[in-house]
Order: C-alpha cells, then structure tokens, then sequence
C-alpha cells in the first residue's frame, strides 16, 4: 500500500531543523579552519565568523608542528593508536573465537567477566593505573599505554566478533580437520579471514577512540615529547594565559581533528554498523 | 599428547594473553583503588598511613563533594533529556518522515562525535571568550550592541555552558542507535495505523515510542555511565572546576586532589564514591524505565 504523504507543516519545520543542525556540526569546524589561517591582529580586529585575510597564514601549522612539537604528539599518536590497534586486535580476535566456537568450564564466567568492565568507571582505576605503570617500570612508555588502551578495547570488540564468529557455517571448520587443519591452521587460515567485515568494524572504531583518548593519557604521560595530541592540545590551550597565539592554537585544533575525521568520512557505514552491533542485543 | 590435551593447550593459548592482562590492567586495579582509599597517602611510599574509612568521613563533610555531586547530576539529567529529545527526533525525521538526503544528514551529525573531547573543549572554550569568541560577537550583531559576558568566567552561567557542548558531542551516536531501533519496526505496524487513520504524531506516541523504549533505556544508561567519567576532560579543559567552585564534578575533583594537591588516599576514594553513584544510579534507573516489552509477532 501506498503511505499518506506527511503533513507539509511537519515536514518543513523537520526539514529547517536539519539543515540548522547540519549548520551547527559543520560550521564549528570550517570556522576552526578559517582562524588557523589567522593572525592575531585579525582576532582581536575583526569578527571570529569572518574570512581570513589574504595571505592565508599557513604558517601557522608548520610553526605549532615545530614550536609546538606538533609533529612529535603526532608521531607518538600514530605509533600508540596503530600498536594498540594491532594488539587489541588480536586479543579481542582470540578471545571472541574461543567464547563464540568453544565451551569449556568457565566461560560464561570469561564472558560476563569481560563485558562487565564496560560499566566501571574509568577515573576510578587513574590513581592506582598512575601507581602500577611506575611499578611495572612503563611509566612513560609507549608499551604500557599500548596494553593499556588494548585492554580497555576488548569487551565492546569481543562484543560484536562474538556475533560474527558465531554465524559461520561449522562445516567450514570440520572439513579443514578431515584435511588435516591444526586447531591454529582453522583459525588462522579460516575463520579470520571469514570475519574480516567485523575485524575491519572493531579496528575502526578502537582507531576512532585511541586516537582521541585523554584521561589515562594525560595521567600516565608526564614527559612532555611523550605526549599524545590531545593532552599536547590542552597543554597548548594551557600555555595560552602566559602567551596568546589563537592562529597556532587553531592549527593544533585542526592537526589533532583531520586525519580521524578522514577516516571516518571514508568508513562511516562501518562504524555505524559497528556501533548498532555492540549496542543493541 | 591426547586430543583433549591439545584442545585444551589450544584454548588456554587464546584465552590467556587477554585475561592475564585484563587481571593485571583493570581488577588489579579496581582492588588497589579500593586499598588506596582506606590510607592517608600523598603518593610517595613511605608515608601510608591506614586510616580506615577516614577518608570516607571526611569526604562526607566536604561541601565541595556535595557541590560536585549536584553539579554531576544536574549534568547528566539536562544531557539525558537534551541528547534524547534530539536523536529521537532527528531518527524519526530521518526514518518515518522520508525526508531526502537522509544519509548525508546522519554521517554528517556524528562530525561532533569524531572529535576528541579535548578538541570540542578547546573550541568551545574560544566560542565563549568573552571578548573574542564567537557567542559574544552573534549576540552583539543581533542585539547591535556590545555584549561581553564571561560565559565560562562568571559562575551564574558557568555550569549551564557546560551543556552545549556536552549535547552537541553526543547526539549523533545516540541518533544512530535510534534510526537502527526504528528501522527494525515491521513496517505492517505502521500500515495497518495508516488504515485505522492514525496521523504521524499518534503513530509515534503508540507505535514508535513503545517499540523503541529498551533501546532509549539501553541509551539513557550509557549516557549516564559516560557523563560521570566524561564531564572530566571538558572540564578539565573549558574551567578547571572553577569559577569558585562552581563547575567542579567528581571526576575533576578526583584528579585535583590526586595530582594537583597528592591526596592519592582521598582521590582513590572519590573514585568509589564515583563507582558507587554509577552502580546505584543505573539500578534506579532500570527500575524506574521499567516497562512491559511490548512483543511483536
């Protein structure tokens, strides 16, 4: 059947709404962009919605890049997002595998043990994290947040790769035996390249949040070249009382903002799915 | 070696790895947080002294644990309300009312949610300086006069600018939760209403919502959870609890005392404090959104 069209009224009032919201997420960025260009001249002169003036001030990344150390919050953000990518991966793929194929004594237990620290409050474990990253001897060390942030990662992972490992034909498996598969064969060979779409969802979404992750980072880095961008940007912002450059701030806004938000633009579908997956059901 | 052997050799190998350092990384240290609370200590090992629930009765005649408190839960309830009413709208829009271009309006409204909270903090921040920022210069071109209110500076309004950016960071998760919620609604439902006459606004209130309601449960319980850890790094970034007081949460609190003033004792049992208000919060929060799962056959 054929849906009654709905009331015009209700249609362009929703239709104003969305545009104004549409408004109200992109525009903060583009105007981020346009002061990055600026000098302070033109802050303190014009309107903060106006155009920057000609020349565009490109400067102003390459001077937080280097002034800043930009550059080195960004290499280390690379390095930490891409290893606790990695581990998190394999941590969560493994585990997920054995929950989803396997029963065995205790692992409905492994099971509620995992998805239960999705509801503990992470600023609770920052004072003893401080204490045990000095006792572990990682305090400052790209291993320790790297264990750290992969652990954080896998009760929502393991949440979805159950889903995906579980809707695999069991044949697949015993006929990889009769043909003389290694319990390792099966899964490395087999069952992880048939659960790529979910491994590819999970490592999306742990990207997206190890990139912009703050509070353990900020607690557990206190060498300053160590710093990741987000606790280099809130120390730049911090610098702002003794010396005010809005340009550079900006810049370190949009260094810290454009590499993720590409890669979201790109993989949205699958993160939408991914966030459907873990939190439904 | 026996076949049960290798089995079990296999699965220990998967399933070790993670669990040994989930033990170590995350119920080592929910039981040393409960340890640490139970000492007056600054951090540095000599001096631990064990004090009991010390700590415990002295956060219990603290007026700023109290301030914190009201402030956390006056965040989380307008947040609750604000992220709600908008996704639920927006995936209603953008489900039921057929409107075009849906899908660059949802990838679009999930910009906010990409950033990093130090990023939406930062610009936040600059949106409310008084002199420069952006609300300030819109309300001086409308009004067509100067305005220079110290938003985040003057505590009559520090608290309420905390929400804009609080909402506007997370609405387009919790709408995609809510179009995915909506989409799996059979379609006869809303064929047969169609048929009885019903227009769009009783179809949503008697067939939408209803059918929604564990999803909206399931999304209020993750605000909530969230907000008690993440109102910290706006904070932290947007006014450092401050003016006097006025925009302190637990979480900042937490890291104030730790790091800034090492009563690693007290801040360790501001964190059970902030465990505890979870836990209860969500189990009051279960009963009170209790309602019967409305089957569809």
């Amino acid at each position: 059947m054929k849906f009654k069209e709905i009331n015009p009224l209700t249609r362009w009032i929703s239709t104003l709404l969305l545009l104004l919201w549409t408004v109200c997420c992109v525009y903060p960025l583009v105007f981020s962009l346009f002061d990055s260009l600026k000098d302070n001249q033109q802050f303190y002169n014009g309107k903060s919605w106006d155009l920057p003036n000609f020349p565009l001030l490109w400067s102003n990344f390459t001077y937080t890049w280097q002034k800043y150390h930009f550059g080195n919050y960004f290499m280390n953000t690379i390095l930490v997002t891409t290893g606790s990518m990695l581990l998190a991966l394999l941590l969560t793929a493994t585990t997920a595998y054995i929950l989803a194929r396997y029963s065995f004594r205790g692992s409905s237990i492994l099971y509620y043990l995992y998805l239960s620290a999705l509801t503990i409050p992470t600023l609770m474990l920052v004072v003893p994290m401080f204490f045990l990253f000095s006792d572990l001897h990682v305090n400052n060390t790209y291993a320790g947040i790297i264990m750290l942030y992969s652990v954080t990662a896998v009760p929502m992972g393991m949440f979805i790769l159950i889903g995906f490992f579980k809707t695999l034909p069991r044949e697949l498996e015993e006929s990889a035996v009769i043909d003389g598969a290694s319990y390792y064969g099966v899964f490395f060979k087999i069952m992880l390249p048939l659960a790529m779409p979910g491994l590819i969802t999970i490592s999306i979404i742990n990207v997206l949040s190890f990139w912009n992750e703050y509070q353990y980072a900020l607690v557990l880095l206190s060498d300053a070249l160590k710093y990741t961008l987000p606790v280099g940007l809130a120390f730049m912002q911090g610098e702002m009382q003794y010396r005010i450059e809005f340009g550079p701030l900006f810049a370190g806004l949009m260094i810290s903002t454009i590499p993720i938000l590409i890669i979201y633009v790109i993989f949205q579908r699958r993160i939408n799915e991914g966030i459907v997956a873990g939190a439904i059901k | 070696m026996t076949a049960k052997q290798k089995r079990g050799l296999f699965i220990a190998s998967f399933i070790l790895p993670t669990l040994v350092l989930y033990c170590i990384f995350t119920l080592y240290p929910i039981v040393k947080a409960l340890y640490i609370s139970l000492f007056d200590w600054s951090g540095s090992s000599e001096n631990m002294d064990f004090v009991g629930l010390a700590n415990f009765r002295e956060m219990y005649a603290d007026p700023i644990i109290y301030k914190s408190i009201s402030n956390d839960y006056f965040l989380i309830f307008w947040k609750v309300i604000g992220i709600m009413i908008m996704a639920i709208f927006f995936a209603v829009a953008l489900t039921r009312f057929k409107m075009r271009g849906a899908n660059f309006y949802r990838v679009v409204f999930f910009f906010p949610n990409v950033l990093s909270i130090v990023v939406i903090a930062v610009l936040w921040r600059f949106i409310y300086n008084p002199s420069l920022g952006f609300l300030n210069g819109f309300l001086s071109f409308i009004l067509n006069r100067k305005v220079e209110i110290p938003w985040l500076g003057d505590s009559q309004y520090s608290l309420w600018a905390l929400l804009p950016p609080a909402i506007w960071s997370g609405i387009g998760f919790f709408m995609i939760l809510m179009i995915a919620a909506i989409k799996s609604i059979p379609a006869a439902l809303y064929e047969s209403a169609e048929m009885d006459g019903a227009r769009q606004w009783k179809q949503f209130t008697n067939i939408t919502l209803p059918l929604i309601w564990e999803q909206v449960k399931v999304s209020v319980v993750l605000i909530v959870i969230t907000s008690l850890n993440g109102s910290f790094a706006i904070v932290s970034v947007m006014t450092e609890g401050g003016p006097d007081n006025s925009t302190q949460v637990l979480g900042y609190y937490l890291y104030q005392m730790g790091f800034k003033q090492y009563h690693m004792g007290y801040a360790s049992s501001i964190g059970v404090l902030i465990l505890v208000l979870s836990l209860i919060t969500t189990v009051i929060l279960q009963r009170l959104m209790k309602r019967e799962v409305v089957e569809v056959s």
